[in-house]
């Protein structure tokens, strides 16, 4: 595999709906915790 | 959109089909999830404030039902695929998935004490096995299985989602054990205090019973209260006992799914190969779970934070069941069939009797 496939197969990886999901939740979850996120209705 | 919820290698392929639509129908995608996840928003706060036995039906009928009803109307006007950019069901399910874990404080089941998380232990691990081979038995197919087996066996809705992420089943099989879900959970609510009444039972027992048997939260509360405060307290108790080990049944459902169903045969998966393969969302609740019981344990966090992030979890849960509702295959539905009705009757009874011994035998 040439070298330039693989590393946009691995950027492509990175950036995989499961790790963008990790990532938004623990940001969220590190949001409400510095009390940013009150009064959600 | 695939037909699959959560899998992280067509997750790769879905933006680039939003970025090549034009702005315009991406701004209007956007803005549709917006609006739906709104309306049903208040569909689910409005509607059992008119009929408060409504109050048993949760938030995925309304998203599933509001998301097949757009699904319907723009496929007649012929724009329905132009506005599927940000339907996103992978997205938005595991990011609440990780809210989810915020919500589960690790400490109650030492809150409980011994019997509760005896009780989850013994319930979880025997009706989940029980469901299992039931389901294997008539021929259910495994990711089905999966789903089948967590939801009666833990909490429901929140157990189904879970499962789906660890074993990345279709949006029609989460779509339909959620139906399930919510259908069983009605007539125990009503069926499931009135026969305590009648057995005779504590408090304690009744509610150790209906938090260990009903799956849905709204469902126990409401079969808690029917019966006496007590009850609902132990019984509410009871149930965040089961919901606490959700992670651990996601995190064990994940690792048999990479290292046993999906390995290829004669060949044994490298630790690379495991890692790659696991769900990651799991990390993200078992890590946001242990932030959340540390805080709560030191005082540095308050419980009114918590649920914040309960309340965002849900606006994230409805805007997953909405995408899956926008694009659900009744095709998809119909080939799952009765038999997963017959398991989850089946499971529902033995559920009910092993969770009456377990709750006669450590509470009463």
């Amino acid at each position: 595999m040439a070298l330039e496939e693989k590393g946009t197969r691995g950027i492509s990886r990175l950036f995989t709906e499961d790790w963008l999901a990790v990532v938004a939740g623990l940001g969220l979850v590190a949001l409400g915790l510095a009390g940013i996120l009150k009064h959600i209705p | 959109m695939s037909d699959r919820v959560l899998s992280s290698h067509e997750a790769v392929a879905a933006p680039r089909q939003g970025t090549s639509a034009p702005w315009i129908w991406a701004s209007a995608s956007f803005l549709l999830v917006i609006g739906l996840t709104v309306a049903t928003w208040w569909l689910n706060k409005t509607v059992p404030s008119w009929n408060k036995q409504l109050r048993v039906i949760e938030f995925p009928v309304y998203a599933v039902a509001l998301g097949l009803l757009a699904n319907g109307l723009l496929s007649l006007l012929g724009i329905r695929d132009r506005l599927v950019a940000y339907f996103r069901t992978e997205f938005f399910l595991k990011t609440g998935l990780v809210l989810l874990g915020a919500s589960i404080n690790l400490a109650e089941i030492v809150a409980f004490g011994a019997k509760g998380l005896v009780q989850a232990v013994i319930l979880i691990s025997s009706v989940f096995l029980f469901t299992w081979y039931v389901a294997r038995w008539l021929g259910v197919e495994e990711k089905l299985r999966a789903l089948l087996s967590a939801s009666v066996a833990i909490c429901g809705v929140s157990a189904a989602i879970s499962a789906a992420g660890a074993v990345l089943a279709k949006k029609e099989q989460l779509a339909y054990v959620t139906g399930l879900v919510i259908l069983f959970a009605l007539p125990l609510m009503f069926f499931q205090p009135a026969l305590a009444v009648w057995l005779n039972l504590s408090p304690e027992v009744a509610g150790a019973w209906i938090g260990g048997n009903i799956d849905t939260t709204a469902a126990v509360v409401g079969a808690g209260s029917i019966h006496s405060q007590q009850a609902l307290k132990v019984a509410s108790i009871a149930k965040l006992s089961q919901n606490a080990l959700i992670g651990v049944v996601a995190f064990l459902l994940a690792l048999y799914w990479v290292v046993v169903v999906e390995r290829n045969p004669g060949q044994r998966p490298s630790a690379w190969q495991i890692w790659e393969r696991f769900p990651k969302f799991v990390l993200g609740f078992i890590l946001a779970s242990i932030v959340v019981t540390l805080g709560l344990a030191n005082g540095w966090i308050v419980k009114a934070t918590v649920r914040d992030l309960q309340r965002l979890r849900e606006w994230f849960f409805i805007a997953a069941f909405l995408s899956i509702g926008y694009g659900l295959s009744v095709s998809g539905l119909r080939d799952a069939g009765w038999r997963p009705i017959a398991v989850y009757s089946l499971a529902t009874v033995f559920n009910t009797v092993v969770a009456l011994a377990a709750a006669w035998a450590i509470f009463g």
